[in-house]
């Protein structure tokens, strides 16, 4: 802890030398403004770090966009344990070494304000990637860049609606309980499927995990009489785990069963290949190209919405995934 | 005479530290009847001669949860505690599915034993450490088991890469989701080790030893029993029944997720070995009691989803069955009750205790 500091105070100082210096360049040259020794731009990158796949694939391509070719100096700051604490620090280093841009994906959505105005008082803008804040002040930061989950869910509700026009009994798995993604999911799905004839006969929670999405969907199946035809899993696992409880139970997926997840991983996209799964909603976590784009605006001084959604593709069929499958990245 | 025969036989099953475990079994299952009048129903599978139920899916479900149980009960026995099986459970199924994945061939009996046996030696050493912090160190089995929970998870990430890692491989998933004579291959699996767990420690002094440790390390080392060893030895046995735990857990769908892989499976080992009467202050042990500890934690889940009961309620109604169970095992407050029935001429024999006690005080 103590080294912490030490370490941050020395970084301090080591800002305030930088800052001098520059100062100096300043008066004598009098010419460019900005501080850093060639024409690169630093970025300053509060990442969330390892936490799965998805990620995983979001924070690699944003390390590969923003590269010195391109003209940036990325400096990617990823959170110990996704512990917000270790973001903040992070933050306020960034902001006071000076960096150009800072981009931010929160582990936690509340709790930003005294960072973000901090950064604003600075004059560098902040970007964030992915997660959202709360309370969700838009003068604080320039603009949040984001698929949308409630978009994503609502496009599945309305291929289920549109593949069952005589309805039919569906199960949903869940994420845990209260999680935001679960709740923005849970509000999408609805808007599409209220009022279709489609009958949601149970949800439960399996945890994102496949073992937990098999062994609920086994027990749903038997609670019901084997009498539902669609499932909807909110992530790709749970849906792998239930097309094989729907096989254990003697059905086929994709003919008796219907299951349709959000995320799009490489695994999923096989499983639809093979028919296992009917339809999966890509959760795009590719939007590095959107994100220089923005960050190269706001330098310029040009004005970029405030909401910027990342669009994500759907598969509904084993051909789709088969085109997509040999180049999957995640 | 045979009433009171009959009675004093019904005492004795009542104060069988299991016996409301099983109560509350029974009671769960009377809850799904009341829900679908079908629910015990077991039919067979006319493709396969399978045996196809709830009741079937619940022996399942319980496979993995009665090995953990079985190697914390050892270990709570010597007044210990290991909160690193469901880690262990991470690492052995880690080890298994990139083994396979990097093998491949899919049918080959071969490749899946060779995953089996190198799950376990792996599981095997993280024991090992255990045993060894615990007994050679004398650091406290609380903080050297968290030291490897915490580090299960992460070497297990190392091992896949941070990755969820799926295999296939035909023998490897049988263990876990085939049958035979229609029963599950997997809970035949575990009441066969748990059998040979339970001959083992009962049928030789082993067990005795092990309860020995528990209630009172020096006395037992005085009485020539070497506490280090047998400590050792219930870690690495513990931490081996995770590790098969960790195998048919994967099993069941063939895929390795390290973030939630045995997941607080360390809190259902704990509760299925109280829930069998088990205390955990050390020194005694039943096999059996954690036998009906892991069986009502996998009715319990099942019935939860069964039920219907919302993702949101789940944990509070897990929580008052167990609260209510705790209860009733209570022997104060089934004191209270027997207390209220007894009739009036026995009162003064507890008066006379308690104003004892009070003299004494």
């Amino acid at each position: 802890m103590s080294v912490q500091r030490r370490f941050t105070k020395f970084l301090g100082l080591a800002a305030v030398g930088a800052i001098s210096i520059g100062l100096a360049a300043c008066s004598s040259g009098g010419g460019s403004a900005e501080a850093g020794d060639d024409d690169l731009t630093t970025v300053g990158f509060v990442a969330v770090g390892p936490e799965g796949a998805w990620r995983e694939a979001n924070e690699k391509n944003i390390q590969e966009t923003f590269t010195k070719d391109a003209g940036f100096d990325l400096k990617y700051a990823p959170a110990t344990n996704l512990d917000q604490k270790s973001q903040i620090d992070a933050f306020t280093s960034f902001v006071d070494e000076g960096v150009d841009v800072i981009l931010l994906s929160a582990t936690e959505a509340s709790g930003w304000e005294d960072s973000l105005s901090r950064a604003q008082e600075a004059e560098i803008p902040v970007i964030l990637l992915d997660r959202g804040i709360e309370p969700d002040d838009t003068s604080l930061y320039v603009t949040r860049i984001a698929p949308d989950n409630v978009e994503v869910a609502k496009e599945v509700g309305a291929w289920a609606v549109e593949t069952f026009p005589d309805g039919g009994n569906y199960i949903t798995l869940e994420g845990p309980a209260g999680v935001g993604v679960v709740n923005e999911r849970n509000e999408g799905w609805d808007a599409s499927v209220d009022g279709s004839k489609l009958v949601e006969v149970a949800a439960q929670t399996a945890n994102w995990s496949a073992e937990e999405g098999k062994s609920v969907t086994e027990t749903l199946l038997k609670a019901n009489g084997n009498d539902i035809q669609l499932i909807f899993a909110q992530n790709d696992e749970m849906g792998l785990g239930a097309a094989q409880a729907v096989e254990e139970a003697g059905l086929k997926p994709g003919v008796d069963v219907k299951i349709a997840t959000i995320d799009g991983t490489a695994a999923a996209m096989e499983a639809l290949a093979n028919g296992q799964l009917s339809y999966v909603h890509e959760y795009n976590p590719l939007f590095g190209e959107t994100a220089l784009d923005v960050v190269e605006k706001t330098l310029a001084g040009d004005s970029v919405e405030s909401y910027i959604i990342v669009p994500s593709e759907a598969f509904d069929s084993p051909e789709a995934a088969q085109a997509v499958l040999a180049d999957r990245k995640y | 005479m045979s009433t009171a025969a009959r009675s004093t036989w019904l005492h004795d099953l009542v104060r069988k530290p299991f016996f409301w475990g099983v109560v509350a079994i029974i009671a769960l299952l009377l809850l799904n009847v009341m829900k679908d009048p079908t629910y015990l129903a077991i039919s067979v599978n006319p493709d396969n001669g399978n045996l196809v139920g709830n009741l079937v899916d619940i022996l399942r479900a319980s496979a993995p949860i009665l090995m953990i149980a079985v190697g914390m009960s050892l270990v709570i026995a010597t007044g210990g505690i290991d909160l690193s099986v469901g880690s262990v459970m991470a690492v052995s199924g880690a080890v298994a599915m990139v083994f396979m994945k990097d093998a491949g061939q899919s049918g080959s009996l071969g490749v899946a034993l060779g995953a089996i046996g190198l799950a376990l030696a792996v599981s095997a050493v993280l024991g090992v450490v255990n045993g060894v912090l615990v007994a050679y160190i004398g650091l406290q089995p609380f903080i050297s088991t968290l030291i490897m929970m915490l580090a299960g998870r992460g070497i297990a990430k190392v091992i896949t890469e941070g990755q969820n890692t799926s295999a296939t491989n035909d023998p490897f998933r049988w263990l876990a989701n085939g049958f035979v004579v229609g029963l599950p291959v997997v809970f035949l699996l575990a009441l066969a080790i748990v059998g040979l767990v339970g001959l083992v420690v009962r049928r030789s002094a082993l067990g005795l030893m092990i309860e020995a440790i528990g209630i009172n390390p020096k006395a037992s080392r005085m009485a020539g029993i070497r506490p280090s060893g047998l400590l050792l030895t219930v870690y690495v046995l513990s931490a081996v029944l995770a590790g098969i735990a960790g195998i048919m857990s994967v099993g069941t769908v063939m895929t390795v997720d390290v973030s939630r892989t045995g997941y607080q499976m360390e809190l259902d080992a704990i509760l299925a070995v109280v829930i069998g009467g088990t205390s955990l202050s050390g020194g005694k042990f039943s096999i059996g009691g954690a036998v009906v500890g892991a069986l009502l934690i996998a009715t319990l889940d099942k019935t939860v989803v069964f039920l219907g009961v919302s993702s949101s309620a789940t944990p509070a109604f897990k929580a008052i069955v167990i609260v209510v169970l705790c209860l009733l095992q209570s022997d104060r407050v089934r004191g209270w009750f027997v207390q209220r029935r007894k009739p009036p001429k026995e009162r003064p024999v507890p008066n006379a205790v308690a104003a004892r006690e009070e003299v004494s005080a």
